[in-house]
């Protein structure tokens, strides 16, 4: 956790960070502390130091420690598209790791910004200062403990700089509570457990109802929870912060607390990442949670699908054939194809109860979309081209890249079942699986509803430290869709 | 299966064809066919599910009134719906039901039909396009097949009061029918009588039609530099070959030519990093992007196409012996850069780094669209509805995804960027020529991508498409020839001079 704020001056500052271009070039105020030269000199000495983006570079003077941060100059070749903001967050996330462990407690970050583009900054250095609780950890290694904790961001107008990053902190938190949820292991995180810390949306005005599965007639969803000791649910968060009355966006995530693959059991190798099957829904909360504490001027739901997928002696078997909730028949050829089912049921729900204006899923749905993918852009499956093109372009804007994939009757003939209405999916290994789970949803939201799926297997978890987050969760989904409100819908 | 078109006459013999639109509206020669047997269409319908939808079927043997053999009504939807695909597949499913059906003429009367957006005379070519399509069949090695296994249709006749326009415009289809046919069959041979030598001559033989052909052997493309390339076929006994075919059809003979790159692995074992057994034999098409540019360039040649296009088509087997490549081995490819072969079954990228290289350098052209089987990804990614598009330019991109829908040979964009890059980065070359499970096409494209400087440039992952697992409309099952439909719109639409 990172505090932050904003001044006009950075006078008396012990750590101070300042901006460099390439060539060497010093930014005002680097050139107020380059006192007898010795940022000019550390620059001639150290000639690795280029400048670029995300490099900085530690130099101790007599005043204290100076930090000279690489600002690029914004167009090169690789990123001329890249906008201004997300260049800041970059160099924001990257000057916080490189000091979180340096001994220093505050930082006083003076890049010569703007209001916003500081605030921008400040966005970074809080979205990269995210880690895992503590409280996984019996005897954490000191010398690993961060003590960066706090930061001053230097601009010519704190005031309006505050009022900027309140509304990015706000998003902050709401990455930092998806991110909390998908590290939390699913003993610890079980579906009522899951319950039980979605709650706590409540302190900021959102409205928690939790339905029980089978009572709701959720039927496939009961199917996949009915493996564990833990009864599967549906829960509702309404954030009503617009017009009274308003149609809602509606925001349904895939919240497996464990997939195991139920009686399809996965091997040890696919199952290790399955605490993490809950990404989608830990998104949904982390988007309330961000709507709700910047008081964003609309209507919202959240529906999760809370379930764990386990083999037992009451698990939902393969050919098992159930009745969803919107009527139609499904058979079960894989039980470990387990999200399409609950998201199914969710979606009807939503459709039918909610009357949302617009529905967005977001679900760890399958293995082909990192094949198809990887892990740079999640799969975007969407038959309204002017709400695919909101969310392409809110993707763009946030660094949680989409590309949209094909939404098409052609792959029916691989849903066909010979006992229903529907298999949940194909036998074949080769099959573009990720287009056929997309395809199978399509069926239970009614036409006319603009609806998108978005597939974030390969997106909710990274594999390697990024300027905005370590190895693990990214929150994915949160900025997306708290822009596409922003940009899209509120008021 | 010979294609011709008449006046309108009822035939005496074989089958008729008339069509029916939607909800059982009859065409004007169904409607009079109905009256002179006494309502035998109406009732036929009456007492079916036939109700003339697009792609329905309803087949009367021995129609009472009639001197045919067959009557068979073909839906053709609504009117407003119908388009040149829809006559292809019309002609597609007259070829389907009847073409093993015993009789060897079949009639076809096309009318105009009121609110279509295509006259009878566009109708008329694209069926007889559609039955030619649908026509192929790869039967040379099926020695003890009995006669009645065999097609019985000769000949198809459309009759239409346009025939000779008709006529003209089916002309220029079957030029393309033809190339799309030689595409097939190089696609549907085994790999021991397809082999970059024997297919080098096949490309040769185009020389009769007009086209350049110029055939490199390993001495040259050493010479050249081709490191990447004759890697791959360094395990085998086949010599790898590297065939430029060109077409200098502009009224500038000298003007820029667009050009079009084709993966040839004419047998894909998978070299040392040996692929299992289950499957293998579909490796003998995995020359199905040369396969394709082969065929266009006849396709072009035949129809005379106004422009400059060059072909070039890299020509190896992937063999496992004590002469092949390891993996770990580093090649250096034409272009200077370095690669380091994790996988030795990642190979068409090889092949086509040094192809794509030679050809920019060498052509100058104005575009350069390369087709391959490339990547079992791109089947996962996208079935085989769809082949993969790659590409830097979104112009060329567009005029690709609009030539897709047109012939219905459709390909969905692909994303390429800086972040899948770094999957290729090697630890001791400059590039790796695998990027790991993840995003597997795109990594392939990236790596293509090394060997593109700064002409417009399209990838084609054609490896879900180019053999077929089932009947479609114009493409019996097996080799469908991908490809050459499209790129000869592509040409059409945006390079030809009118």
């Amino acid at each position: 956790m990172l505090k932050v704020d904003f001044a006009a001056a950075a006078a008396g500052a012990q750590a101070l960070a300042v901006g460099v271009r390439p060539g060497g070039v010093l930014g005002a105020a680097a050139q107020a502390v380059n006192t007898d030269g010795i940022l000019t000199r550390a620059l001639a000495t150290l000639k690795g130091f280029k400048g670029e983006d995300e490099e900085t570079l530690s130099v101790f003077t007599a005043d204290g420690l100076r930090v000279l941060v690489g600002l690029g100059d914004g167009d090169e070749d690789d990123d001329e598209d890249e906008p201004e903001a997300l260049r800041l967050r970059r160099i924001g996330g990257s000057l916080f790791i490189d000091l979180a462990d340096s001994g220093i407690d505050h930082l006083t970050v003076a890049l010569d910004l703007p209001a916003e583009l500081a605030a921008e900054l400040a966005y970074g250095m809080r979205l990269r200062a995210w880690r895992p609780a503590a409280r996984y950890q019996s005897k954490p290694d000191p010398d690993e403990a961060w003590t960066l904790t706090a930061a001053t961001i230097v601009t010519d107008d704190p005031t309006a700089a505050a009022a900027h990053y309140a509304r990015l902190d706000a998003v902050a938190e709401g990455a930092a509570l998806a991110r909390d949820l998908v590290v939390a292991p699913a003993n610890e995180l079980t579906p009522p457990a899951f319950v039980e810390r979605v709650k706590m949306l409540e302190s900021l005005g959102v409205a928690v109802e939790v339905l029980d599965a089978g009572r709701a007639c959720l039927t496939l969803l009961q199917a996949v929870g009915q493996g564990s000791q833990h009864p599967p649910c549906l829960v509702v968060l309404r954030w009503t912060g617009g017009k009274p009355g308003a149609a809602p966006l509606a925001f349904v995530g895939k919240g497996i607390t464990f997939d195991t693959g139920g009686l399809s059991i996965k091997d040890d190798e696919d199952m290790d990442e399955m605490k993490g099957d809950m990404a989608g829904a830990a998104a949904v909360v982390g988007t309330l949670h961000a709507l709700a504490s910047r008081k964003a001027r609309v209507n919202a739901v959240g529906v999760l699908a809370i379930a764990e997928n386990m083999p037992s002696g009451r698990s939902l078997r393969p050919g098992d054939v159930l009745r969803s909730y919107a009527g139609l028949t499904v058979e079960v050829v894989d039980t470990d194809a387990e999200g399409r089912l609950v998201l199914a049921d969710a979606l009807a729900y939503t459709a039918a109860t909610l009357a949302p204006r617009v529905m967005i899923d977001l679900a760890t749905l399958t293995g082909a979309v990192e094949e198809t993918l990887g892990r740079h852009r999640a799969g975007l499956f969407c038959a309204d081209d002017t709400l695919a093109d909101a969310l392409f372009a809110a993707g763009e804007a946030e660094d949680e890249a989409l590309w949209r994939l094909p939404l098409t009757d052609r792959y029916d003939e691989a849903l066909k079942s010979l006992a229903a209405d529907l298999r949940n999916c194909s036998w074949d290994d080769d099959a573009p699986d990720a287009l056929h789970a997309a395809r199978f949803l399509q069926h239970f939201v009614p036409e006319g509803l603009p609806w998108a799926h978005l597939d974030i297997a390969g997106t909710s978890e990274q594999e390697e430290d990024g300027p905005l987050a370590a190895e693990g969760p990214k929150g994915f989904g949160v900025r997306l869709l708290d822009r596409l409100v922003a940009d899209a819908f509120e008021e | 299966m010979k294609i011709a078109f008449a006046k309108p006459a009822l035939p005496t013999e074989g089958a008729l064809v008339v069509s029916v639109l939607a909800d059982g509206v009859l065409s004007p020669t169904a409607a009079a066919i109905d009256a002179q047997t006494g309502g035998l269409i109406a009732r036929a319908i009456a007492a079916s599910r036939f109700e003339g939808k697009k792609d329905q079927t309803l087949l009367l043997l021995t129609p009472h009134g009639l001197e045919v053999s067959r009557l068979l009504l073909v839906g053709l939807g609504k009117p407003d719906e119908i388009d040149a695909l829809t006559a292809e597949a019309f002609g597609g499913a007259v070829v389907a039901q009847l073409q093993a059906a015993g009789d060897t003429l079949v009639t076809v009367a096309v009318d105009n039909v009121s609110g279509a957006s295509v006259f009878a005379a566009d109708l008329a070519a694209h069926i007889g396009y559609g039955a030619k399509l649908r026509s192929y069949r790869f039967d040379k090695y099926r020695t003890t097949e009995k006669k009645d296994e065999k097609p019985s249709v000769k000949k198809v006749v459309i009759t239409l009061d346009d025939h000779s326009d008709a006529k003209r415009e089916y002309a220029l289809l079957q030029s393309v029918a033809e190339g799309v046919f030689l595409t097939r069959d190089l696609a549907s041979e085994p790999a021991n009588v397809i082999f970059p030598a024997s297919l080098a001559a096949q490309a040769s033989a185009l020389t009769e039609h007009g086209l350049e052909v110029e055939v490199l052997g390993e001495k040259q493309m050493r010479k050249l530099g081709m490191g990447a390339l004759l890697g791959v076929g360094q395990g085998s006994e086949c010599e790898s070959q590297m065939v430029v075919l060109r077409w200098n059809g502009a009224e500038d003979k000298s003007a820029a030519p667009i050009a079009f790159v084709g993966k040839g692995v004419t047998f894909d074992s998978g070299g040392i990093s040996i692929k299992p057994a289950a499957g293998m034999e579909d490796m003998k098409w995995d020359m199905g992007g040369a396969a394709v540019v082969i065929g266009l360039m006849k396709a072009l040649a035949l129809r005379k196409a106004r422009v400059n296009v060059v072909g070039v088509v890299g020509l190896v087997e992937n063999m496992p012996s004590g002469t092949a490549q390891r993996p770990g081995d580093v090649v250096t490819s034409m272009s200077g850069q370095t690669i380091e072969v994790i996988n030795t079954d990642a190979e068409g990228r090889l092949v086509l780094a040094d192809a794509l290289w030679y050809t920019q350098g060498q052509f100058k052209p104005k575009i350069m669209v390369d087709l391959a089987t490339l990547t079992g990804a791109i089947i996962i990614s996208l079935g085989d509805a769809y082949a993969g598009l790659f590409s830097n330019d979104d112009d060329l991109a567009n005029q690709l995804l609009a030539a897709g829908k047109g012939v219905g040979e459709q390909v969905w964009r692909m994303p390429l960027g800086e972040p899948y890059d770094k999957q290729i980065k090697s630890d001791i070359a400059d590039m790796k020529n695998t990027g790991g499970r993840e995003g597997g096409s795109i990594t392939a494209a990236m790596f293509l991508k090394r060997f593109v400087n700064d002409v417009k440039w399209a990838h084609l992952d054609i490896a879900g498409v180019t053999w077929a697992k089932k009947d479609g409309p114009v493409t019996p099952k097996g080799a469908t020839a991908f490809g050459v439909r499209l790129l000869d719109r592509l040409v059409a639409e945006n390079y030809e001079q009118k």
